[in-house]
């Protein structure tokens, strides 16, 4: 047998025989800044290919243009007023139903059906329908967001309040802790974190459900401006919206959530 | 043999296990009837609620749910049903594929290389909180009103919740197995068959499951913005008649059957191909 075994280095070693530049290329920021630079030149090069889709440059000027005609902001104002309302109103009848569900097996049976049936109604039931009961106006919008996100906060509270550790529930009753404080110091605790998930859902289904309620009922908002730019014809106009849509979500989503995901599930995650 | 200190007790006790047994089986049955009972309960407040809405608002804005029966009855009876359904499904399906062999490959990267999990990172969340209205728009102004749209919207929808499950599921795979099949010098293939394949299954199977319930309704949610036949197209015409029944029938059709697809068809395949782990079988 001759000796077949190469000469083995240490993971050391191999670190120090790669180059510096080398390193910093392969490095995770270098991935996240390559990753934007390839999706910028995916989009270049399918506007390049497809007539109808936007440049970068297109929707740069667009995007310039609304935002000094004024029309970003107005806009705006309208949907998150509507979009606060609805997932404001999703969340406090959310937290009822679901309490109620969690708490009792049999309240969870009558509400199973209901619920499933809620979740899986699409948006764009609930705009059409809203829109032909409410007509044109704040409603439509708002109850669009109220009854998509709705389910979503039932069941992620009903899992929560389900999941309070049975023990603590049964001694908490057996010697007698008041209510007050068994909701203070056992439930919210164990639930807030799924309420926050649930919250989190809403604010991410409802969001779509405004813009949708938005598009097909006439009475402006960001959803409605968008439809005016893509029935004229003008994607650039439309896309300059998507990217608005994109980074109000975006920014929602991670900036708050995660880090008010991460407090609330602190007691949890703490033993890793 | 016979040992009298550990003999039975002598006072009998209350019941005998026979008798336990039965009064326990007698209760369980007594909670699953009222579960029962109000699970049925639910559906008829729901149907209530409606009949008692559509009762007292006013004419034509919202039909009871036996004119609603009527329609649906009208439109599968027609042929109507079955020709949109399949298209939408159809479509749904191919989209579907076309997410598993881009969004599989991704989540296997993101899953192996710690570069590439920083590369997709970003992108992969972004991607799952982009509202469905903006990819069934862009893929209608990429491809124009065909078919190809609503498939393009479901695989962008779906890309996500695969390359997320599929790269939990790469990390998930047990090392030290591996290990062991490399010190025994079984093959890369087998390996990959025997270690790799049967711990990525199971991942793959909660992504569709997650992924399915998101895909149909923005496939219809395409269709709905331009699409020439499929549920959702249907939907669209009904609402430009201001027929209200007509799209709460076609919506609860809809419904029925991708529940019954998602719950029944995809569940028991699931329970199907998993059986061999008996710990994922219980399907809820």
């Amino acid at each position: 047998m001759t000796a077949t075994a190469t000469q083995r280095r240490s993971s050391e070693e191999q670190a120090s025989g790669t180059s510096a530049w080398r390193r910093r290329v392969t490095s995770e920021p270098a991935a996240r800044v390559t990753f934007y630079i390839t999706a910028f030149l995916i989009w270049v090069g399918l506007a390049a290919m497809f007539v109808r889709v936007p440049g970068p440059a297109a929707v740069t000027a667009s995007l310039v243009k609304e935002f000094s005609r004024g029309e970003v902001f107005s806009n705006f104002a309208d949907t998150f007023y509507r979009f606060a309302v609805g997932v404001f109103l999703s969340v406090v009848v959310g937290l009822a139903i679901g309490v109620i569900m969690g708490m009792s097996g049999l309240a969870r049976a009558f509400f199973e059906s209901p619920v499933l049936v809620g979740l899986s109604i699409p948006a764009i039931i609930w705009a059409f329908l809203t829109v032909m009961w409410f007509g044109f106006g704040d409603t439509s919008p708002i109850v669009t967001t109220f009854l998509t996100a709705v389910p979503f906060v039932i069941i992620n509270v009903a899992q929560g309040v389900q999941g309070v550790s049975r023990d603590l529930r049964d001694m908490s009753s057996s010697y007698g802790v008041p209510l007050g404080r068994r909701v203070k110091d056992l439930i919210l605790p164990a639930v807030a974190g799924y309420v926050l998930a649930g919250v989190r859902f809403a604010v991410i289904i409802g969001w779509n459900g405004v813009l949708l309620a938005e598009w097909f009922g006439g009475s402006g908002g960001a959803g409605f401006r968008a439809r005016y730019w893509y029935d004229a014809n003008q994607f650039a106009g439309f896309a300059a919206w998507v990217i608005l849509f994109v980074i109000v979500i975006v920014v929602l989503d991670q900036l708050l959530f995660e880090r008010a995901a991460r407090r609330a599930f602190r007691w949890r995650d703490a033993g890793h | 043999m016979s040992n009298p200190v550990i003999e039975a007790p002598p006072t009998a006790p209350a019941v005998t296990w026979q008798e336990g047994e039965q009064l326990a089986r007698r209760a369980s049955s007594r909670r699953r009837a009222k579960r029962l009972v109000l699970l049925a309960a639910g559906w008829v407040a729901m149907l209530l609620v409606w009949n008692v809405a559509a009762y007292y608002l006013p004419a034509g804005v919202l039909p009871s749910p036996l004119e609603v029966l009527i329609v649906m009855w009208e439109i599968v009876a027609s042929g109507a049903f079955a020709a949109n359904f399949f298209a939408s499904v159809g479509k749904t399906f191919v989209g579907f594929l076309v997410a598993i062999a881009v969004g599989a490959p991704i989540g296997y990267l993101m899953g192996r290389y710690t570069y590439w999990r920083a590369f997709f990172h970003d992108g992969v969340t972004v991607a799952g909180t982009i509202p469905a209205l903006t990819y069934a728009v862009l893929s209608l102004i990429i491809f124009g009103i065909s078919d190809l749209g609503p498939i393009l919207s479901v695989a962008l929808v779906s890309v996500p919740y695969i390359a997320i499950n599929v790269a939990e599921g790469v990390r998930g795979v047990d090392q030290s197995l591996v290990k062991m099949s490399q010190a025994f010098g079984r093959s890369p293939q087998q390996i990959r068959r025997d270690v790799f394949i049967p711990t990525l299954v199971p991942y793959i199977f909660a992504a569709i499951r997650m992924s399915f319930a998101v895909a149909w309704k923005v496939e219809a949610l395409t269709e709905v913005f331009g699409g020439t036949n499929g549920v959702g197209f249907q939907i669209r015409s009904e609402y430009q008649l201001f027929n209200i029944d007509g799209v709460l029938a076609w919506m609860c059709l809809f419904i029925v059957f991708m529940l019954i697809i998602e719950r029944l068809v995809l569940r028991q395949f699931e329970n199907r191909v998993l059986a061999w782990r008996p710990e994922e079988r219980v399907g809820r």
